[in-house]
């Protein structure tokens, strides 16, 4: 289990991750959602071991990730951030094999590429890839990594992972998320900005107000129009399904100004 | 293009350029081939050949090849494809470190621990002044700034002295493989193939560094731990050089520029090209410096400069226009 507790995080006096508590089961989806500056990125970098709380535990495996080494914590955690940094002249395949410099086989990079649908454009440099092209690239180097990995849990921090893809694609990218976590029993935690993809692939939900954690638990369970209406301060409307037990939200208009 | 190929092309392009210059003897005051082939070799110009062309070969060979790697190394590191040890004060350090060194007369492994200091003790002032920064070209206006700090101490303090001549100015601040002998070439033949082992065994974290400090620690990599090695690395390769040869500007520039254009960036390839590439284009600057003007003697950094002040611009401009590291 990836397990946070009471996470408090400040930068220059100011609280941008207020006393969050959650947890991330293998094998399970876990989104965090909130209005822009609610700290859901902070949280991620806290969960990843890239920051330190100011208190409040993080518990990978039963583990503190601050006492594990860049190496160990690699093997448990993989993280795609929100613009992950590439470089012109090399390839997507060059790009995805950094995710497996640990351990991988070559079997573990057919997997990746194929399960983020990166194999037609494998031998293709950066530079030549559309922006959703090489999200793709990203998620396979980090789902290389998972794979690469003998630890019997694993978890897969992902941040705005469809930020650059269009709806389809979107969609799509989450639910081959979700059926690679359960496929391989990996635990995932995705900050995501679409309310609807999130009550449609996620087990868990996270909602975030101004770096307090507001709710979470199950999608059914957070994801209630009228606490939805209070963080995002805006009125919406619930759309259900006739033919599938799906819902969504759409935005009708402001009634109290967002912050 | 592919690597093999690449390599064999730049060896043989070496070897041409070394035979041509180690063949042009003075006539007069023009430079003639020797007929080395023809095996007609007068006494006078075996020894020139032997005892003055071949150990200056070797060194600019050498050093071509360590400013290369130490080049590709810091590009990487810092994510700045226009960083380059004479970039980010390396150089400057070294040079004037080990300036105040050969003044003192200190034993030659004393010196090149100096030069070291110096280079590391630049690059820190290069690197606490860019702080905070938010794009690359802070690090190298930095950088350019504690040149010419580094670079106007040494001439103070080379004409403050009694002997003090521009020859030694120039020397250091343009760099030169003329005073090269045995005793340089040996030491350059013995450190070369380990200081370019060990930064080529980093590349692995060279090409997770390509995405940034984040991105390698997420990977699994002890980012700054590692990052600290390179750079310790990368300065003793280039403060090696300058405490030897003064500052030879911009081949750690272009060569890993021209080797990641030709078979693209990663590391393990450039560590590779960009050496080789380096040690050639430094031969061929020493055979022009050499040359050009003769009986006159360039220094060697006027050619690299002229190359490779042009090619800096040329990079500002691209980098300015598409960015050559992306984060």
């Amino acid at each position: 289990m990836l397990e946070a507790q009471a996470l408090t995080y400040s930068v220059a006096g100011q609280r941008r991750v207020d006393t969050v508590s959650l947890s991330v089961r293998p094998g399970e989806v876990t989104v965090v959602l909130g209005p822009n500056g609610a700290g859901k990125s902070t949280l991620l970098a806290l969960l990843s071991g890239l920051l330190r709380p100011d208190s409040g535990q993080v518990r990978i495996e039963g583990r503190d990730p601050a006492r594990l080494s860049a190496r160990e914590l690699g093997t448990l955690r993989a993280v795609v951030e929100q613009s992950p940094g590439w470089q012109s002249g090399l390839s997507a395949a060059e790009l995805v094999m950094m995710g497996g410099y640990l351990a991988a086989t070559a079997a573990d990079w057919h997997t990746a590429m194929q399960l983020a649908h990166c194999e037609e454009f494998a031998a293709r440099r950066l530079e030549t890839l559309s922006g959703g092209e090489r999200q793709r690239v990203h998620l396979a180097r980090a789902l290389l990594q998972l794979l690469s990995s003998t630890a019997p849990n694993r978890y897969l921090l992902l941040d705005e992972p469809t930020a650059a893809l269009d709806f389809g694609f979107a969609d799509a990218m989450m639910a081959d998320i979700r059926l690679f976590a359960a496929q391989y029993g990996i635990g995932v935690l995705a900050v995501i900005h679409d309310i609807n993809l999130a009550l449609r692939h996620a087990d868990t939900v996270l909602l975030m107000a101004n770096g307090a954690g507001a709710a979470f638990g199950t999608t059914a369970e957070v994801m209630e129009k009228g606490r939805l209406e209070a963080i995002y301060g805006v009125q919406l409307a619930e759309l259900v399904s006739r033919e599938t037990p799906l819902r969504a939200f759409v935005p009708l208009g402001h009634g109290s100004a967002p912050h | 293009m592919r690597l093999a190929p690449l390599v064999m092309l730049l060896t043989a392009a070496t070897i041409v350029t070394a035979v041509i210059a180690l063949c042009l003897a003075p006539d007069g005051d023009t430079l003639q081939l020797m007929p080395l082939i023809s095996g007609k070799l007068s006494a006078i110009d075996r020894q020139l050949l032997l005892e003055l062309r071949l150990p200056r070969q070797l060194l600019a060979f050498c050093a071509g090849a360590l400013l290369a790697a130490s080049g590709a190394a810091i590009q990487a590191r810092f994510q700045n494809p226009l960083s380059e040890p004479g970039l980010v004060g390396i150089s400057g350090g070294a040079a004037l470190a080990a300036a105040f060194a050969l003044q003192w007369m200190l034993p030659s492994p004393l010196v090149s621990v100096l030069a070291f200091s110096g280079g590391i003790g630049g690059l820190l002032l290069t690197w606490l002044m860019s702080r905070r920064a938010a794009n690359g070209e802070r690090l190298i206006l930095a950088g350019i700034a504690v040149n010419a700090i580094f670079g106007s101490l040494l001439t103070l303090r080379i004409v403050t002295l009694p002997d003090g001549s521009l020859r030694t100015i120039t020397f250091w601040l343009m760099g030169s493989f003329a005073n090269a002998d045995w005793a340089q070439a040996r030491l350059f033949l013995l450190l070369t193939p380990p200081l370019l082992a060990l930064l080529y065994r980093e590349w692995r974290l060279l090409n997770a560094l390509q995405l940034g400090l984040q991105s390698a620690f997420h990977l699994g990599f002890d980012a700054r731990g590692g990052g600290l090695r390179i750079v310790l690395l990368a300065a003793l390769a280039a403060s090696l050089v300058v405490s030897n040869c003064g500052m030879v500007a911009f081949i750690g520039l272009m060569a890993p520029h021209l080797a990641r254009q030709l078979v693209g960036s990663h590391a393990r390839r450039v560590l590779i090209a960009a050496p080789l590439l380096g040690g050639w284009l430094a031969l061929l600057a020493d055979t022009a410096a050499h040359a050009l003007l003769y009986p006159a003697e360039l220094p060697v950094g006027v050619i690299t400069s002229l190359a490779g002040a042009p090619f800096f611009l040329w990079l500002l401009w691209k980098n300015g226009k598409e960015g050559g590291w992306h984060a």
